[in-house]
C-alpha cells in the first residue's frame, strides 16, 4: 500500500510513515503520557500533604510513586524529544525522510502498545510497586508479586524494542543521508544532540533490555539471577549471592547514560533557540559539541556513583567519584556558551526563549546540586532522601522545560498556525513559579525518606508548599493545552521562515512542509550556504565527503548506492504491516504476562493469556510476512552528500551493523552477568553447581554445526553471485538443515538435563535449579532463539530464491549472513564459558 | 587464492580450533594449569570470532568504521564486565 491519504482522515495516521507524521504521533502520544504521569504525581503528592496514610493505600502509593517515574522517563521524556526529532532532523539534514519509514513507524507503534500495556498492567492485580529502578530483590515475585508487575517490565522490554529500532533507523539516517556540504561539523545543533542521544541510547538500552529479559526469566519461567525466597519461618534465602549487585550494575549502566539521553535532546533545542533569539551563533561553536561528545563518552564510565551504598569496594568508588566530577566540567563548558551568547547576542523574550532560558537555570541547580551526591562521603548522607529527589527533578525537568520551549518553537512549523504568545507567557510565568514550589522545597526537606509517605512533623509546611506547586504546574500544562487548541482553531498562519535569524533547512521550507520535503530541489551546503539544485547532480559529486572515505570503493563489497534506479519512482508513504505489528507484539507480550514459574494459571484465566499469546505470535507472523512481500519503495540516498563515515556502506547494510551493535552489547551483558555472578560465587568453585552429566561433547556438536551453517551461507552468497540460482537454494537449504540439527541437538541436550538424577540433583537439572543452571539455560535460550529469528528468515530466502530472486541481486543475502555469522560469533564464546571452562 | 578457497581453508581452521579448545579439557590441561588452559581457550575463541567477522562478514573490505562500530560496542560491554567484577569485594 502505497496511497497517502489526507491528513484529515483518520486512516492516514495508522498507514503513515512519513517522518513528519510520525514526529506529531510521537509528541501528541508523549503529551499524553506526560498527563497520565502528571495525575500520578498529583496522586501522591495529594498524599502526601500530611505525614502518614492519606487517599492511598500503601501499595498503591508505592504503584503510583514507581509508575509515575516510569511514565515520565519512559513514555513521556525521550519520546516528546523524539517528537521533535522525528519531524525535524531529516529537514535539518536535507533529507527526504528517515532512511527506513516502515521501522519508523514501527517504533512509534511499538512505543504507543508499550505504554498502552503499562496502562493495563494496573488492572492485573496492580502494577509494578518497587520503584523506577526495579532494584533487587524487590523486583521479584516474593516482594512483586502481581501479575500486573511482570506486564509493566515486559512493557518497558517492548519499549526498548522501539527505541533500539529508532536508534538503527536515525543512525543509519544521520550518516548516510545529509546533503552535500553539512559535515558533521556543520550540522545543527539539535540535530547534534539527537546524533549523540541515539547513540548513547544504542548501547545504553541494551544493557537495559538484558537486565529486563533476565528479571522477565525470573518473574515468568523461574530462573534464579535475583531470586530469594522467603521462608515460612520468615528467613530469606538467596541462590545468587550477588543479585542485588548485579542488578544495580545492568540498571546503573543504563541508568546513567539515559540522564543525558533525557537531556542531550533538550540542550540541543536550547542551543537552537538560544541562537534564534540572541541573534548570534552560539559562543564556542565547536567546543559547545565537543563537549557534548565528551559527556557522550564519558557518560558510560560513571554508573557506580548510583551504587556508593552498596558493597562495592572502596577503590572503585573513588575511581568513579573522580569520573563523575570529570564529567560535569564539559557541561561547564556548555553551560558559560549558553549564557555568553545570551550576554553577547541581542535578547528578544519569545515564549520559546523563555521555556530555553528556565531550563537552563533549572538545569545549573540541578547540576550544582548533583555535584554532592558525586562525592562519596556526602552521597552516603544524601542517598535515599528528597534531596536526590529534588536534584533529579531539577535535571530531568529542567530538561522538559526546555522541551517545552521547543514544542513552541516548532509548533508554527509543524501545524502551519502560531500560538498566542500572550498565553505563552501566562503558561511560563505559571511553568516556572510551579515548578520551583514543588521542587525546592525538597531540597529544606530534604530529610524526608525517598519513597515514603511518611516525615517528620517539622518538614510538613514544605511538602504542603510541594503539592501547592505541583497543582500549579499541573495547571500550567492545562493554558498550554488550550493555547496550542486554540491556535489550531484559530490561529494565525505561520510564515515559512517563523523567526528571524532561525537558520536551520526546516525554515527554508514551508509550514507545514510539503509531504516529501524538498519540493524547490535537492538541498545542498556545497557552497557554504543552503541552496536548491537541479534534480540529479550525482554525476559531477562522487567523492565528496567530509574528509571520509569516498562514496564510491572499489573493492566489490562497498559499492556506491544507486540513485538511479527507479529514479522516476516516488517513495511510499504508507504501509498498515507496522501498526499491526505493533498490534501483534502487545498481544505477545501481554499473553506473556500471564505465565509465572513456567506455567499458565489453570482454568479460565490461564486460557485467556495463551489466547492472547498465541493470537500475538500470529498476527506478528502474518504482519511480517506481508510486510516483507509488500511493495513499499525507498530510493538508497545520494552519494551526492555527505556520509562520512560510512560512505560506500549502503543504507540496509549499516543498519545491519548498528542493529549488531546493539545485539553485542546484549549478549555482552548477557555474558557479563554470568561472569560477574560466577566471580562472586568464586570462579572454580562453580562447578559443584553443574553436574557431571553436562558434558562438552553436545556443545562441540553445535558449534560444528553452526560453523558448517556459517560456511554454507557463505557458498549461498558465492552462488548468487555467480548466478547459479539452485547453487544459492541448495546451500540456503543446507543452512536450514544445519540450524534444525543445531536446535534438536540442544533441545536433547536440555531434556537430558532436566531429567537427569543424582544425588546432588535428585530432580533434575532445570531453570530453578541454581544460578548456574538460570545463566546456563538463559544465556544458550536467548542465542537459540536468535537461531530461531535466522531460521525463519532463512526459510523466506529459499522461497525468494525459488521465485527466482538473488540471482542479479545478493544483497538481502549478504545482509542475513552478517546475522547468521554474528550469531555463531555468539556461540563461539558460549560454547568455552558453558562447556568448557 | 579465489574467495571460495580462502572461505574454505578458514571453514577448516575454524573446524580445528573448535576441536583445539575441547582437547585442553580432554587432555586434563584444564585440570593441572587452569589459567593457562583458560587464556587459551579464550584466544582460540577470539581467533575464531575475529576470522568469522574478517572474512565471512566481509568485515576486512568494509569501511574502518564499520569496525570501529563493533570495536565501541565491544569496549563498552568489557568495560561493564571489567568494571563489575572488579567492584566485588
Amino acid at each position: 500500500m502505497s496511497d497517502m491519504p489526507p491528513a484529515s482522515s483518520v486512516k492516514r495516521w495508522f498507514v503513515t510513515t512519513n517522518h513528519k507524521d510520525v514526529g506529531i504521533l510521537y509528541t501528541a502520544t508523549a503529551l499524553f503520557f506526560l498527563l497520565f504521569g502528571g495525575l500520578l504525581a498529583l496522586l501522591f503528592r495529594t498524599q502526601l500533604w500530611t505525614s502518614g496514610q492519606g487517599i492511598l493505600s500503601a501499595n498503591a502509593y508505592n504503584q503510583a510513586v514507581t509508575a509515575h517515574g516510569l511514565m515520565m522517563v519512559f513514555w513521556f521524556l525521550s519520546p516528546f524529544a523524539f517528537g521533535f526529532a522525528n519531524y525535524v532532523v531529516p529537514l535539518q539534514i536535507g533529507a527526504d525522510d528517515l532512511a527506513f519509514p516502515r521501522l519508523n513507524a514501527i517504533s512509534y507503534w511499538l512505543y504507543l502498545f508499550s505504554g498502552i500495556l503499562f496502562a493495563i498492567s494496573f488492572f492485573q492485580g496492580g502494577t509494578f510497586a518497587g520503584g523506577w529502578t526495579m532494584y533487587a530483590p524487590l523486583n521479584i515475585p516474593a516482594y512483586t508479586p502481581s501479575v500486573g508487575g511482570s506486564t509493566a517490565i515486559l512493557a518497558l522490554a517492548l519499549f526498548i524494542v522501539s527505541v533500539t529500532v529508532s536508534s538503527v533507523n536515525f543512525l543509519t539516517t544521520m550518516h548516510r543521508m545529509r546533503a552535500k556540504g553539512l559535515t558533521l561539523w556543520n550540522l545543527p545543533l539539535f540535530t547534534w544532540s539527537i546524533l549523540l542521544t541515539v547513540w548513547m541510547m544504542l548501547f545504553a538500552f541494551a544493557a537495559l533490555l538484558a537486565a529486563l529479559i533476565i528479571l522477565s526469566a525470573d518473574r515468568l519461567v523461574g530462573t534464579q539471577y535475583f531470586a530469594y525466597r522467603i521462608m515460612e519461618s520468615g528467613a530469606i534465602t538467596m541462590t545468587n549471592e550477588a543479585a542485588s549487585l548485579l542488578w544495580t550494575h545492568l540498571f546503573w549502566f543504563f541508568g546513567h547514560p539515559e540522564v543525558y539521553i533525557v537531556f542531550f535532546p533538550a540542550l540541543g533545542a536550547m542551543a537552537e533557540i538560544f541562537q534564534t533569539f540572541t541573534g548570534r551563533r552560539i559562543v564556542g561553536r565547536k567546543w559547545f559539541i565537543i563537549a557534548m561528545v565528551l559527556v557522550a563518552v564519558q557518560s558510560f564510565m560513571v554508573w557506580m556513583h548510583h551504587m556508593f551504598l552498596t558493597a562495592i569496594n572502596l577503590q572503585i568508588k573513588t575511581l568513579f567519584m573522580a569520573t563523575t566530577i570529570g564529567i560535569s566540567l564539559p557541561f561547564d563548558l556548555m553551560v558559560f556558551a549558553l549564557i555568553y551568547t545570551c550576554l553577547k547576542g541581542d535578547i528578544r523574550f519569545k515564549t520559546p526563549f523563555l521555556f530555553a532560558f528556565g531550563g537552563l537555570i533549572l538545569f545549573i541547580l540541578g547540576g550544582v546540586t548533583g555535584v554532592f551526591l558525586g562525592a562519596v562521603v556526602l552521597d552516603y548522607e544524601f542517598r535515599g532522601t528528597y534531596w536526590v529527589v529534588a536534584h533529579f527533578h531539577y535535571v530531568m525537568v529542567g530538561g522538559v522545560t526546555g522541551l517545552v520551549g521547543a514544542l513552541y518553537y516548532w509548533f508554527p512549523k509543524m501545524t502551519g498556525k502560531m500560538y498566542n504568545e500572550y498565553l505563552g507567557k501566562v503558561h511560563f510565568g505559571l511553568y516556572f513559579v510551579g515548578f520551583n514550589l514543588l521542587y525546592f522545597p525538597m531540597f529544606i526537606a530534604w530529610e524526608t525518606p525517598r519513597r515514603v509517605f511518611e516525615y517528620p512533623a517539622n518538614l510538613e509546611v514544605f511538602h504542603q508548599l510541594a503539592t501547592i506547586g505541583g497543582v500549579l504546574l499541573g495547571v500550567s500544562f492545562l493554558v498550554m493545552f488550550y493555547n496550542l487548541y486554540r491556535s489550531l482553531s484559530v490561529g494565525e498562519d505561520a510564515t515559512d521562515q517563523v523567526w528571524q535569524y532561525a537558520s536551520s533547512a526546516e525554515w527554508a521550507v514551508s509550514s507545514p512542509p510539503p509531504l516529501e520535503n524538498f519540493t524547490e530541489g535537492i538541498p545542498s551546503y556545497g557552497e557554504g550556504t543552503l541552496e536548491f539544485l537541479d534534480e540529479d547532480p550525482t554525476v559531477t559529486a562522487q567523492g565528496a565527503t567530509d574528509g571520509g572515505t569516498p562514496a564510491v570503493s572499489g573493492d566489490g563489497h562497498g559499492d556506491a548506492p544507486a540513485l538511479e534506479s527507479g529514479h522516476d519512482r516516488h517513495p511510499s508513504h504508507a504501509s498498515i504491516w507496522p501498526f499491526y505489528l505493533g498490534l501483534g507484539m502487545f498481544l505477545g507480550f501481554l499473553g506473556l504476562s500471564g505465565l509465572q514459574d513456567g506455567s499458565f494459571a489453570p482454568g479460565m484465566e490461564g486460557g485467556v493469556y495463551m489466547a492472547i499469546l498465541a493470537a500475538g505470535f500470529a498476527v506478528t507472523g502474518w504482519s511480517l510476512l506481508r510486510m516483507g512481500l509488500e511493495d513499499f519503495y525507498v530510493p538508497e540516498p545520494s552519494s551526492f552528500g555527505e556520509q562520512w563515515p560510512f560512505a560506500g556502506v549502503e543504507n540496509t547494510k549499516l543498519g545491519m551493523w548498528v542493529f549488531l551493535a546493539s545485539d553485542v552489547v546484549l549478549f555482552g551483558a548477557f555474558i557479563g552477568s554470568y561472569i560477574f555472578i560466577r566471580i562472586a560465587n568464586g570462579w572454580q568453585d562453580w562447578h559443584h553447581l553443574i553436574p557431571e552429566a553436562h558434558v562438552a561433547l553436545p556443545g562441540l556438536i553445535n558449534t560444528y554445526l553452526l560453523l558448517t551453517s556459517s560456511f554454507t551461507v557463505v557458498l549461498a552468497l558465492v552462488a548468487s553471485e555467480r548466478g547459479s540460482k539452485w547453487g544459492t537454494i541448495g546451500s540456503l537449504v543446507t543452512t536450514f538443515v544445519l540450524g534444525i540439527g543445531f536446535l534438536i541437538n540442544k533441545g536433547i541436550e536440555w531434556l537430558h538435563l532436566f531429567h537427569i538424577e543424582s544425588e546432588q540433583f535428585a530432580h533434575g537439572w532445570g531453570l530453578s535449579t541454581n544460578v548456574a543452571s538460570s545463566t546456563f539455560y538463559l544465556t544458550t535460550g536467548l542465542h537459540g532463539l536468535h537461531v530461531i529469528a535466522g531460521l525463519i528468515v532463512t526459510l523466506y530466502l529459499i522461497w525468494r530464491a525459488w521465485n527466482g530472486a538473488y540471482t542479479d541481486d545478493n544483497s538481502p543475502i549478504e545482509y542475513f549472513g552478517l546475522y547468521w555469522h554474528f550469531v555463531d560469533i555468539v556461540w563461539l564464546f558460549l560454547f568455552p564459558l558453558f562447556y568448557i571452562l | 587464492m579465489s574467495r571460495l578457497k580462502l572461505y574454505s581453508v578458514i571453514y577448516v581452521v575454524l573446524f580445528v580450533f573448535a576441536t583445539v579448545q575441547v582437547l585442553f579439557e580432554y587432555g586434563g590441561y584444564l585440570d593441572r594449569m587452569y589459567w593457562i588452559a583458560f587464556a587459551g581457550i579464550i584466544v582460540l575463541s577470539a581467533v575464531k570470532a575475529v576470522l568469522v567477522a574478517e572474512y565471512y562478514m566481509h568485515l576486512r573490505w568494509e569501511p574502518r568504521s564499520v569496525s570501529a562500530l563493533m570495536l565501541i560496542a565491544l569496549t563498552a560491554v568489557l568495560g561493564l564486565t571489567l568494571a563489575a567484577g572488579y567492584s566485588i569485594t
